[in-house]
């Protein structure tokens, strides 16, 4: 069948302002948005940017906003996004990071953010003879935030960042959160420095789009909130 | 429009409400500082509260305040409970029931006051 694909389109060379481009394009109910963003780089636009890797939903380099939702476009499938041939998908850049070209967004605040919250095992203590064992119930008590791809579907989801590009967001956050209940970790107080800031979880205002965006379905607001209780315990 | 869920909703109505009742109580404050003026200001101010436009913002305002404390309440359950995060969903349709129940008795009190005003009944 046929669908249309609507893509928010930014040459910064050519044009001031992104606008948006319909191509025509053959379509199985099973296709993903990928596939058809490859038809439409292969056969109609050679010019269409887009971020792309593994293509399996692992790699986390194509989130963008499919249909006003954040979704991976290699997960996103045209039978749950269209209800009959020639229906539209439209599909646009994350929101909330600058656009470089089409599809493609500057990940660099994301990625501060990632690193500001110190993503890595932190424990001074001596190394033991063998491994730092842990208890399974350890283990799984960080078990979601362990699944993240870092694809920024949730950071770039939520209404907080859209306005406010320093806050933090809830990738850091996650990551933050997959050590901080690690109970090999010795590194909380380090990283609730960047998070207890102005610009740090006290941002979020739980408007759950994070984890609705989520496409490895990590709890993220539930993360957001033990983190928060965790600060704010460890005051008293 | 990101398509967001309830929570996205739930988030946005929470702050214009918040908006909201932060210019209300401003009008408010001043409106009662007209007592300064002495008693005649006073009332004659007063007076244009009851135009049945303004009251017709009386019961946007009590909406306002209604939603604003429910969700509040699911708010804090949100954010001290283990468990309130994972049924903010049905929490936040609670909130919905209860501020009908709350609701209808002002609309009860002020509806047929703003259809008299208008009409001069």
């Amino acid at each position: 069948m046929q669908v249309t694909l609507k893509v928010m389109r930014y040459d910064p060379n050519k044009a001031a302002k992104p606008g948006w481009v319909s191509y025509q394009v053959e379509a199985e109910p099973m296709d993903r948005v990928l596939d058809l963003l490859h038809k439409v780089k292969y056969f109609q636009d050679g010019t269409l940017a887009f971020r792309r890797s593994c293509g399996h939903g692992i790699c986390g380099s194509d989130a963008m906003l499919i249909n006003g939702k954040n979704q991976l476009a290699c997960k996103a499938l045209v039978k749950d996004l269209t209800k009959k041939a020639g229906d539209t998908i439209t599909v646009e850049p994350l929101r909330g990071l600058p656009v470089k070209k089409d599809l493609v967004v500057d990940m660099d605040p994301f990625f501060d953010a990632y690193r500001a919250v110190k993503p890595y095992l932190i424990n001074d203590e001596p190394p033991p003879d063998r491994e730092r064992l842990q208890s399974p119930e350890d283990r799984a008590r960080f078990d979601a935030s362990t699944k993240c791809i870092l694809c920024a579907a949730c950071t770039t989801s939520c209404p907080v960042f859209w306005v406010n590009g320093s806050y933090i967001g809830p990738a850091a956050i996650v990551q933050a959160h997959r050590f901080i209940f690690d109970s090999r970790d010795r590194g909380a107080r380090e990283r609730f420095q960047a998070l207890a800031a102005s610009t740090g979880v006290w941002r979020c205002r739980t408007a759950y789009n994070c984890t609705e965006a989520c496409p490895r379905e990590i709890p993220v607001t539930q993360a957001i909130e033990e983190v928060k209780r965790a600060i704010l315990y460890d005051k008293f | 429009m990101y398509r967001g869920r309830e929570g996205q909703w739930a988030f946005f109505l929470h702050r214009i409400s918040g908006i909201a009742i932060l210019l209300y109580l401003l009008i408010h404050v001043l409106n009662i500082s007209a007592a300064m003026w002495g008693e005649e200001a006073s009332k004659s101010l007063f007076a244009i509260f009851h135009i049945w436009f303004f009251r017709l913002g009386l019961l946007g305002v009590i909406g306002a305040v209604l939603y604003h404390a429910l969700n509040g309440l699911r708010i804090i359950l949100m954010d001290f409970t283990g468990w309130g995060v994972k049924y903010q969903r049905e929490l936040w349709y609670g909130v919905w029931g209860l501020f009908v129940l709350f609701y209808v008795p002002a609309l009860v009190k002020i509806v047929p006051e703003i259809v008299r005003d208008i009409t001069g009944a």
